[in-house]
């Protein structure tokens, strides 16, 4: 209970501030969230690549991308880290090519850092308290999803040769529609649900690392 | 029977005589092939020594049923992708022209090519997939001499994975004890629905690390510090050996590659004015 008063209490200045004789440092704990991350990512991202497939791993509706961009806000370079490596996994479940999910790597690395970048950098508050951090959020996962957008039609897919020009469209606009509106549907969602537990957990990562 | 990443292999499998590094590298190089090769015929060819060495693995074949629907599915984006969606080109060959879409000669023939790459590539992670069980990725991961929290991460990833479908099973009869019942609704209700799957999802995964980390900690697990510097013992790998046979078949797989890029590059061979099919196509379209 006093915990909770605690967390009700907390600004989020604090939250991402660390307080004088406050030690951080990585620990056992980050190793394991990120597995756990990447162990969640693949299955919930193989579910949105098997179920609406648009083909070589572009879905209509990434699930994934709640792992990527939540894990990242809460668990820092670890999140980061387990948003770009469980797409490899999700992706070869699905049937993607492993050379095409490693030509991937840039645009899920942007995709994890960015929120995780945005929430530390201007302070936004995990739990969602108001319009600044929404827009903020939303703000990032449009522009995360639009690199990715770009950068995987663009650069993979074209430049393996598997697309025409006349259909980058369809794979843009499914990359980016896919990814933000799974982000619409999840993100907020599962932070006004569990910041609020997340922060007080020891996993939590205030920096980068810890 | 042994479970393996995409299902189960029987324990007698031939595959298992063979190194899981070779595995791995059979992978990591074979899906590089079809890159390298545009004519469609030989990667049929390609697909068919995969299906192949998956018979000879004895992998239960109706695994394959679950990726029907993405290669129709790819198949029919990249039909729509070349074809329908192909664009005005004078300077193609037209062969038909229904409901106002142009189909060109070169857009089919690239979309077969293209189709015919991708397939082979599929299928070697499949047969990756299920042929290889946790341990040996580990292994493999191991044999290469990846630092030991590389492995450890990718172990309980693949681990986590499994207890992530677990998971989600519990939440589902735990709905379902509750009354849910989502037969017959809309699938707006039922994406609605997932949300609500996700957050105890989530909430189980951050409980479970605490209790993985408290284990890891009480049996003296450390990642950093001069802890982690201690040699392991590599239980895992005392239980394979690399032999003969693996060297060869490792070989084989390394000059196979050279041979193809030699062939492809100094001889100009797999390309697809070369091919027979394709060809043989142009001769029957136009």
């Amino acid at each position: 209970m006093s915990n909770q008063t605690t967390s009700k209490e907390m600004t989020a200045e604090q939250i991402w501030g660390v307080q004088p004789g406050e030690r951080r440092s990585v620990g056992v704990i980050h190793i394991v969230i990120t597995a756990l991350l990447i162990g969640i990512g693949f299955v919930v991202g193989a579910f949105g690549s098997i179920s609406f497939p648009l083909g070589f791993g572009v879905n209509f509706f990434w699930t994934g991308i709640a792992v990527q961009q939540i894990g990242s806000v809460w668990f820092g370079a670890w999140g980061v880290l387990a948003g770009t490596i469980f797409p490899f996994f999700s992706n070869a479940i699905a049937g993607t090519p492993f050379y095409v999910s490693a030509a991937y790597i840039p645009a899920n690395f942007v995709q994890a850092f960015l929120p995780a970048w945005v929430f530390r950098r201007f302070k936004l508050d995990p739990r969602l308290k108001t319009g600044r951090d929404y827009g903020i959020l939303l703000l990032a996962m449009v522009l995360s999803s639009a690199f990715g957008a770009l950068w995987s039609p663009l650069v993979v897919l074209q430049g393996f040769g598997l697309l025409t020009t006349d259909s980058l469209p369809l794979f843009i606009w499914g990359w980016f529609g896919g990814n933000v509106v799974a982000g619409l549907v999840f993100n907020f969602v599962l932070l006004k649900a569990l910041s609020a537990v997340v922060i007080r957990t020891p996993a939590f990562v205030k920096r980068w690392w810890s | 029977m042994n479970k393996t990443l995409l299902g189960y292999v029987p324990t007698q499998s031939p595959i298992y005589m063979i190194h899981p590094f070779v595995k791995l590298f059979f992978m990591l190089i074979v899906s590089l092939f079809p890159m390298f090769v545009a004519a469609p015929e030989w990667n049929m060819l390609l697909m068919l020594i995969l299906i192949l060495f998956m018979w000879i693995s004895r992998v239960d074949m109706r695994t394959l049923k679950i990726y029907v629907p993405v290669a129709v599915s790819m198949g029919s984006i990249i039909i729509i992708s070349y074809v329908i969606i192909g664009g005005t080109h004078p300077e193609f060959q037209l062969i038909a022209h229904f409901l106002g879409i142009n189909v060109y000669w070169e857009r089919v023939r690239d979309a077969i090519v293209v189709y015919f790459r991708i397939l082979p590539m599929i299928f070697t992670m499949v047969f990756f997939l299920s042929t290889s069980r946790e341990r040996d990725v580990i292994v493999a991961m191991r044999t290469i001499r990846l630092p030991f929290v590389v492995t450890y991460v990718f172990a309980m990833a693949l681990r986590s994975a499994g207890m992530v479908l677990e998971d989600f099973q519990i939440v589902r009869q735990a709905e379902q004890a509750r009354g849910f019942d989502t037969a017959g609704k809309s699938p707006v209700y039922k994406l609605r629905k997932y949300v609500n799957y996700m957050i105890p999802l989530f909430a189980l995964s951050l409980r479970r690390s605490e209790e993985f980390t408290n284990a890891l900690v009480a049996r003296g697990y450390a990642f950093t510090g001069e802890v982690s510097k201690v040699k392991r013992a590599d239980y895992v790998l005392t239980h394979y050996s690399f032999k003969y046979y693996d060297a060869i078949f490792t070989a084989l797989i390394s000059l196979t590659f050279i041979a193809l890029l030699i062939l492809r590059y100094g001889y100009q061979y797999f390309s697809v004015d070369e091919s027979v099919l394709i060809n043989w196509l142009r001769n029957f379209f136009l």
